[in-house]
């Protein structure tokens, strides 16, 4: 090969390879305002409010340099009509650019959430740069403003805090590709984890995820809490590891009465029925298996008639809980937010097709549904008796 | 120029495979929603009947190539016609291809960058392979690329196993019935019929006359990767959500969340993209160049990479949006035209007039 023909080859290489490097996209990690969380609220004059939560790698303590020179977030929020003008808007403040890839959480404030949320869905949909892993959560008697505004001492930054809390599902999850799913479809209704103020410690206030926001097509309906959402998250396969209290017996001289257990597995069978009349049913069996984690009775959970009395008394109180749940959702929320519509749809598939598009809706409330529950005890744990009681003989 | 039959296999799989994979999914679900499976289950028996009839054509008279094949068969004039059919076939994906990839790189990763520089990369590429090595350097490629594309693909299909909710997939059939199953096959089975090339390439085969198991096995694996990797992207995202999202496979790779750190591996489904669109377009331009050299009687066809080269980059620009390179092409030209008469009509013509001619010259010589 003449010399000339391998020059003219090696410029070629080069010039592609430069070409490569994606130079319009690049993104140094300096020129950037790490987006961590945002938040949507709606304001009394009906305009609507973002909020930004910003990681300052300035402010971040290295691990040799000790202390912080700075806070190592920043909240910022804006006011105006249009949820992506406002980016904009953000962005003539900020000397970096704003970037959403990583963003892992995206809070909606109550306010919003009752009025409606179909502004937000596109914006979360259409950038290249946001991550369907993010998740969604909506505020409980604050705004997205004010929670994103509260420090978190844990972390170095709140949202890395309220990622965590979410991926350890300590209470419902829910990724936005979950929502935006039930958002588009009338098989189940959308559910996000709620997330509130609370006190941490003296004469400070954190934020606590302890409750899940039920939704009716795209608006916030109410939150579920308690025994209700214990049971709402056994029907969304989040079972393994919850415990169940019942009280069984009258408090006695040594002992509260109490029984509690931990549920090792749990399987749910939705049925629906479709009476020729087109009057819908479903029937919800749940079986569970649990393992004794405190016993505060007289049983003797060794006896089987104790331990079939445990039993039954257990069983009761899941069936009351799950039958509570859902006619919380049918009475109060008139929202499908277990998804029986999913089941009708495979099981009546066509059916399904004059319900989906808003029937269903109307009907979800005045469904009737009967529910079996079976509770059974599979390990009593290291005791028989209760280990405190004294002996009675 | 010679390539062997192993280098034929990937070159057909991975021209298969990526493009299937990225651009007939959205249309596909639009169609045929859940039960899109049954779909490409029938794409892949309509591109197997596709490489049935395309191998037999082709081995009618191996050693010959679509341009010789076509005018022994037909005729000089006829055979002529034919082959014009096929170049405007062959010059219209090729813009059309690259607008496409440099879509797909622009809306999944690159925003910014002009479109002209993502194009400009890629056919300074495909024409460098095509221009210095011709059909040999693209099957090296090819053979080079193809476990790799393969490999990436499993790798993320591996990854997103724990995604997979089967539920998604019920109820079977009745929702979308035959009709929107069959509609949903056909975007699939037109990309999945990209083997309808072989009959370009044949010729170049070290032995002609043993390339059919190739075909058939680069359609079958194709088709079945593409099957798995379909249904997945399905059970991972959802009948409500794909169908709304221009490319969900590569929204599925976006969702792969693995012990809290393995995360984003959407670059994977990138150079699966990449090496696909790379190998299609090197292999187009190169028999759109030589075809239209022999057709021609042009001697040098390698002169002709360099003329088209620059207007292909002219004409992939001319689509306004992602919707009219994407759907349009697909649903107005390359499913009703491109599929009955280039993959199925022509080849067959081929076939069975052949073999008319070859039972009379027989019976005339015997």
């Amino acid at each position: 090969m003449k010399p000339s023909a391998i020059m003219m080859r090696c410029i070629l290489i080069l010039t592609v390879s430069a070409m490569l490097t994606g130079c319009w996209d690049r993104k140094e990690i300096d020129e950037l305002a790490l987006v961590m969380a945002s938040g949507i609220d709606m304001t009394d004059d009906d305009q609507i409010e973002l909020t930004l939560q910003i990681a300052l790698p300035t402010g971040m303590p290295g691990l040799l340099q000790g202390s912080a020179k700075g806070k190592p977030v920043m909240a910022i929020s804006v006011k105006g009509s249009n949820a992506h003008e406002l980016i904009g808007q953000l962005q003539q403040r900020l000397s970096r650019k704003i970037f959403f890839g990583h963003r892992g959480i995206v809070i909606i404030g109550e306010s919003f959430a009752r009025h409606g949320i179909d502004q937000v869905l596109d914006t979360l949909l259409r950038f290249p740069e946001s991550r369907y892993n993010s998740y969604i959560l909506t505020t409980q008697g604050a705004s997205a403003k004010e929670i994103l505004q509260l420090p978190y001492h844990m972390e170095l930054i709140p949202a890395i805090g309220m990622k965590t809390m979410q991926a350890a599902k300590y209470s419902t999850a829910t990724k936005i590709d979950e929502f935006l799913n039930s958002v588009s479809t009338h098989e189940i209704q959308p559910y996000t984890a709620a997330i509130r103020r609370t006190k941490m410690q003296e004469g400070e206030s954190g934020f606590e995820i302890d409750q899940t926001a039920v939704y009716l097509d795209n608006k916030l309906v109410g939150y579920l809490s308690g025994k209700h959402l214990k049971a709402f998250r056994m029907m969304h396969d989040q079972a393994k590891r919850l415990k169940l209290a019942i009280k069984i017996e009258p408090e006695k001289k040594f002992t509260k009465g109490t029984l509690t257990v931990d549920i090792l597995h749990f399987e749910k069978n939705i049925r629906t029925f479709v009476d020729a009349g087109g009057s819908l049913q479903a029937e919800v069996s749940v079986r569970a298996n649990s393992r004794v984690s405190a016993n505060d009775t007289t049983l003797n959970l060794s006896k089987t008639a104790d331990l079939t009395r445990a039993e039954s008394a257990l069983s009761q109180e899941l069936h009351d809980m799950i039958a509570g749940m859902i006619s919380q959702t049918q009475d109060e929320f008139k929202s499908d937010v277990v998804g029986f519509g999913k089941a009708l749809h495979t099981q009546h598939p066509e059916e399904w097709k004059k319900l989906k598009s808003g029937p269903w809706l109307e009907a979800y409330p005045k469904m009737s549904v009967r529910v079996n529950a079976e509770l059974r005890i599979v390990r009593v744990g290291r005791t028989q008796e209760s280990g405190h009681l004294l002996e009675e003989r | 120029m010679k390539i062997t039959g192993l280098q034929l296999f990937w070159m057909i799989l991975i021209m298969e495979v990526g493009m299937t994979l990225v651009m007939t999914l959205t249309p596909g679900v639009q169609a045929a929603g859940q039960d899109l499976w049954i779909s490409i289950l029938i794409a892949g028996c309509i591109a197997m009947l596709i490489a049935w009839i395309v191998t037999n054509a082709a081995h009618l008279h191996p050693g010959q190539d679509l341009i010789r094949l076509s005018q022994t068969i037909l005729g000089s004039v006829f055979g002529k016609i034919v082959v014009v059919v096929y170049l405007v076939q062959w010059y219209t994906i090729i813009p059309i291809v690259l607008r496409q990839f440099t879509d797909v790189i622009n809306i999944m990763i690159m925003p910014e960058t002009p479109k002209l520089a993502v194009m400009i990369v890629m056919v300074l590429l495909i024409s460098y392979a095509a221009y210095y090595g011709g059909i040999v350097s693209i099957a090296r490629c090819s053979e080079m690329l193809g476990p790799i594309v393969v490999l990436m693909i499993v790798l993320v299909l591996l990854t997103s196993l724990n995604n997979v909710d089967v539920r998604n997939l019920l109820p079977v059939f009745v929702d979308n019935g035959a009709q929107a199953i069959l509609k949903g096959a056909l975007p699939s089975a037109s990309y999945l019929g990209h083997c309808v090339e072989y009959l370009m390439l044949a010729a170049f085969l070290y032995q002609p006359e043993k390339g059919k198991p190739y075909v058939y096995w680069a359609v079958g694996g194709a088709t079945f990767l593409v099957l798995v990797a379909m249904t997945m992207t399905l059970t991972t995202i959802s009948v409500h959500m794909s169908p709304r999202l221009w490319y969900p496979f590569f929204e599925m790779t976006r969702k792969i969340s693995l012990f809290g750190f393995i995360e984003n591996l959407d670059p994977l489904t990138i150079i699966t993209w990449v090496a696909s669109v790379f190998i299609k377009l090197a292999v187009y331009l190169f028999i759109a160049a030589y075809g239209t050299a022999e057709l021609l009687g042009i001697k040098n066809w390698r002169n002709l990479v360099l003329w088209i080269a620059p207007v292909i980059v002219a004409f992939a620009l001319l689509p306004k949006n992602v919707t009219q390179a994407t759907s349009n092409y697909l649903l107005n030209y390359w499913v009703p035209v491109a599929m009955p008469v280039n993959m199925i009509g022509l080849p067959l013509l081929l076939l069975v007039v052949g073999k008319i001619r070859q039972r009379r010259n027989g019976a005339g010589s015997s």
